[in-house]
């Protein structure tokens, strides 16, 4: 593959903020939201967003899935504070595939990149603002007062008499009547009710008795259960199976071809597993991908030798400096191919009806999923409803839909409703991984500073292979077999006006926020054809790595404290420094501390929210040990405290994950060696440290926080173990080595 | 074959090959989808059920094992009445525990497990029970906090 050419080719912009690139922009597509059929008889649904039913039931239509960091409640919450009804009295809808749901931040229908309050925070308080006047207005007409001296609360208008009220439901018929306001006064901050206040989960009743519904646990009337046998390796194809034996067995009710893989459908999951057990299926290898890490790696090494690679942000001469430098540090980090492994492994149901197909899913992205199953189903995007469920979790894996790929194609065969289930091992082999990457660093010093910073990231871009559905998916209405075109047409225009850039690679790295006045960041572009995607905090979860731990080699080298070190180049950063000082404070930054353990530091921005973290670890009997991680986090306004709170606790274990365990590996043969919990290892309740969570209050915008707490976590470790050990951990995951302290 | 298990509290019959695991015969035979499978080798704890009052792994459990009705079988559906709480879900609900929620079953049935049988477990113990269900969201400090509320309580 050519590995630069296209990027040179197609280079118009400068880098802008290091956001993740999800689609291609289409101008003029998505429509005002206005009034809409109501699903309820007799309801009013004055905008895409709200409905409320003649019973004084409102519900809230949530275009943001929920996968565990709480839009349920914190968007509802915005929502509650500008109608005036209370958080727990709002039922929750999610979504239906709808261009009012889309999200502005990317173009598509996606839930990702940490937007979901950010995007939410006017649009959706306005939304409820706008019906509240309307309900304002109409009380007003019926007690022929003023506007501006009605009140509300909690569901009611309120006469200005202290005395008489009138409930929303009681003024649905007034209210359809009057159009609604182009301007909207949101509520002060001084005088919010629910927003920075209400912290209990809305969803946590549901998931604590165990009727929360994912797509797990979709049922419907005659439905069969569908596993698929996928390419032992990567790129392998399908030659011929025999099936004589499978078709025997109990349950098993058919055997397809399908274009990922052979299928088999069953009575039972169980039935349809033992059956897949007894294929025998000829793949053709010849085109199959047979990488290892190490072989990665190699490819990467070598594209980095030859080409100095795009230049993402560049100020002053870095090559100059560091050519005339009397100190100079170079530093190679790696960071490995990692699965998502998400609790609920992935799956899909579907089923053909009168009018279409219907797809229920856990996924990231509806309109990715209508794309995915119009593209192996015969139907187009029209006839196609997708229902979302609860999600055991995301992290970026459910923006990609193999799975409605494939339960479309065996339901639309079948005609019959399918629940298509992966194993956990289908579930890591057939992941598409976080990718790895390569960083190369030079950084020069004098008298204590950063003179000069190198730094070369070699790897591949995650658009490349999201494209293939999030383009078409801009399009609904373009044919299917145009969908393979304008996923090439999306990639080769990426970072053109058609096309926004892709920060996967660079983003946590061109806007490195030391004040360094010679810098250079570039990419090289190199990829080793094994499928990546999105993975929490993105290009953060080794760009933080790479760069927070050359920042504490460089103050090492230097001879000074990391911290201090650190907030020496922080001069202009009040928000950056604000972090880091309150975080080393807590955490007793240069206190002593028991025998034989250690401090580390990192701090990382990302999605707008600045985080700084210190971790203490220590080596015991041969492993890496975390006991305490202190964290200081500015996510500007928050909605539900709590929350917050919940996400940096685990974005900084799902980091930690990563340094302590993460990898994965194939064999010489292109076989994915891990396939389950027992070899690919997650942080247990056991090794969990003590947590401890700063958060930096203030009137600022709200910001991301369902990544931000997962990039320091990771240097943070390193930095730790090398001051303890001595020894530099440049790869993840760590290794504890042979330094037992 | 036609297999007699007790689910909470009621038998009931269902027709399944014997080997199915108990997992699957819950979820998808008799419809209790709050029992989840997360890794179908015992190793995240998603699928935590009580036999006879011990945490299992329903996934590596041969329905075969609990017929006859002799063994008594609790999921998460049955674990307190109906329109009340168990303790550990109570708390649960009161330090907010729950992330993306699809382990969150196999947490709180392990952990009522664990409750009943030590009223007063020491953290060490809490947490080298707990280890063997998985959270990909990272809820431990929080599972931790929940359960150590409800033993404090049980012991003051």
């Amino acid at each position: 593959m050519s590995e630069i050419s296209r990027r040179e080719l197609f280079r118009l912009g400068a880098a802008g903020s290091g956001a993740l690139v999800l689609g291609m922009v289409l101008p003029g597509c998505a429509t005002a939201p206005g009034e809409r059929e109501p699903t309820r008889v007799g309801a009013w649904a004055p905008n895409a967003w709200l409905e409320i039913d003649p019973d004084g039931g409102v519900a809230f239509t949530l275009d943001r899935v929920e996968m565990g960091q709480g839009t349920v409640t914190g968007i509802t919450t915005l929502v509650a504070e500008e109608l005036d009804v209370a958080p727990q009295n709002i039922e929750v809808v999610f979504a239906p595939v709808g261009d009012a749901y889309i999200n502005p931040q990317y173009g598509l229908q996606v839930t990702g990149g940490s937007s979901s309050v950010r995007t939410s925070w006017e649009r959706v308080r306005e939304a409820g603002a706008r019906v509240r006047a309307v309900l304002l207005a109409s009380a007003a007409e019926v007690w022929q007062e003023p506007v501006a001296s009605l009140t509300t609360g909690d569901g009611h208008v309120l006469h200005p008499d202290g005395t008489q009220r009138i409930a929303y439901k009681d003024l649905l018929a007034l209210a359809a009547r009057q159009s609604m306001p182009e301007q909207v006064t949101l509520r002060r901050p001084e005088d919010f009710r629910y927003i920075g206040k209400h912290n209990r989960r809305l969803d946590a009743l549901a998931k604590v008795t165990g009727q929360a519904r994912f797509g797990i646990d979709v049922e419907l009337e005659g439905m069969r259960y569908a596993v698929v046998a996928r390419p032992p390796a990567i790129g392998a194809r399908l030659v011929a199976f025999d099936d004589s034996r499978a078709r025997g067995l109990p349950g098993v009710i058919d055997v397809l071809a399908i274009e990922r893989g052979v299928a088999v459908v069953a009575e039972s999951y169980w039935q349809a597993m033992k059956a897949r057990g007894e294929l025998s299926i000829e793949w053709d290898e010849s085109d199959a991908v047979k990488v290892t890490q190490n072989s990665v790696f190699r490819q990467y090494r070598q594209a980095a030798d030859d080409s100095a690679g795009d230049t993402e942000r560049s100020e002053g001469d870095a090559a100059g400096v560091l050519e005339n430098a009397d100190e100079v540090l170079e530093a190679e980090y790696e960071a490995p191919f990692l699965a998502h492994a998400t609790m609920e492994p992935q799956n899909a149901t579907a089923m053909v009806t009168d009018r279409g197909l219907e797809v229920w899913a856990p996924t990231q992205g509806p309109d990715l999923a209508r794309i995915a199953a119009a593209r192996t189903s015969g139907y187009s995007p029209g006839e196609i409803r997708v229902h979302t469920t609860f999600l055991g979790g995301g992290f970026g894996r459910r923006l990609t839909q193999e799975y409605v790929e494939e339960v479309a194609e065996i339901a639309s065969h079948r005609k019959e409703p399918i629940k298509l289930v992966w194993s956990r091992e289908d579930d890591i082999r057939h992941d598409v991984f976080r990718p790895a990457m390569l960083h190369r660093f030079r950084g020069a010093l004098a008298d204590g500073r950063v003179t000069a910073w190198d730094h070369q990231i070699t790897g591949p871009l995650i658009f490349d292979w999201f494209a293939r559905n999030a383009a078409a998916a801009q399009y609904p209405w373009a044919p299917r077999m145009f969908y393979n075109t304008l996923a090439s047409v999306g990639r080769m225009t990426e970072d053109t006006f058609l096309t926004p850039k892709d920060h996967s690679a660079i983003e946590g790295a061109v806007d490195v926020p030391y004040a360094v006045p010679d810098l250079w960041v570039r990419h090289t572009h190199s990829d080793a054809g094994v499928p990546v995607s999105y993975w929490r905090s993105v290009g953060h979860s080794h760009n933080g790595f790479a760069v927070e731990t050359f920042m504490d080699e460089l103050a090492h080298r230097a001879g000074e404290d990391p911290v201090a070190f650190r907030l020496r180049h922080l001069e202009d950063s009040p928000r950056h420094r604000a972090v880091l000082e309150r975080a080393a404070e807590a955490a007793g930054w240069g206190g002593s501390l028991p025998e034989g353990r250690a401090r580390g530091v990192a701090l990382h921005r990302s999605f707008g929210t600045f985080v700084a973290q210190v971790v203490e670890a220590s080596i015991e009997d041969g492993a890496i040990r975390v006991h305490r991680v202190t964290c200081a986090a500015d996510c500007g306004r928050m909605v539900n405290p709590d929350i917050v709170r919940m996400q940096m606790e685990g974005g900084i274990l799902f980091g930690l994950t990563a340094a302590l365990y993460g990898e994965v590996d194939w064999d010489e043969n292109g076989r994915l060696q891990q396939s389950n919990f027992h070899d690919y290892t997650l942080m247990r309740h056991d090794e969990t440290p003590e947590l401890s969570i700063i958060l930096v209050e203030n009137g600022e915008d709200p910001q991301g926080v369902g990544e931000p707490g997962t990039p320091p976590a990771i240097p943070a470790l390193g930095n730790a173990l090398f001051a303890l050990t001595g020894e530099r951990q440049r790869r993840t995951p760590f290794q504890a080595g042979s330094a037992d302290a | 074959m036609t297999i007699t298990i007790r689910v909470n509290g009621a038998e009931q019959s269902v027709d399944a090959p014997e080997d199915t695991p108990l997992l699957w015969v819950l979820r998808d035979w008799m419809g209790l989808k709050g029992t989840k499978f997360g890794c179908g080798i015992g190793q995240c704890g998603a699928c935590t059920v009580h036999i006879d009052g011990s945490a299992q792994r329903s996934c590596i459990t041969p329905v075969a094992r609990v017929a006859g009705g002799e063994v008594s079988v609790t999921t998460i559906e049955g674990l307190a009445g109906e329109d009340s709480l168990h303790p550990v879900q109570e708390a649960w609900l009161e330090h907010n525990v729950p992330q993306c929620g699809y382990c969150q079953s196999g947490q709180i049935m392990s952990a009522a497990a664990l409750l009943d049988q030590e009223a007063n477990p020491d953290d060490e113990r809490i947490s080298e029970f707990m280890a063997g269900n998985l959270c990909r969201c990272g809820t431990y400090p929080r599972i931790h906090a929940a359960i150590r509320s409800v033993a404090d309580g049980s012991a003051s």
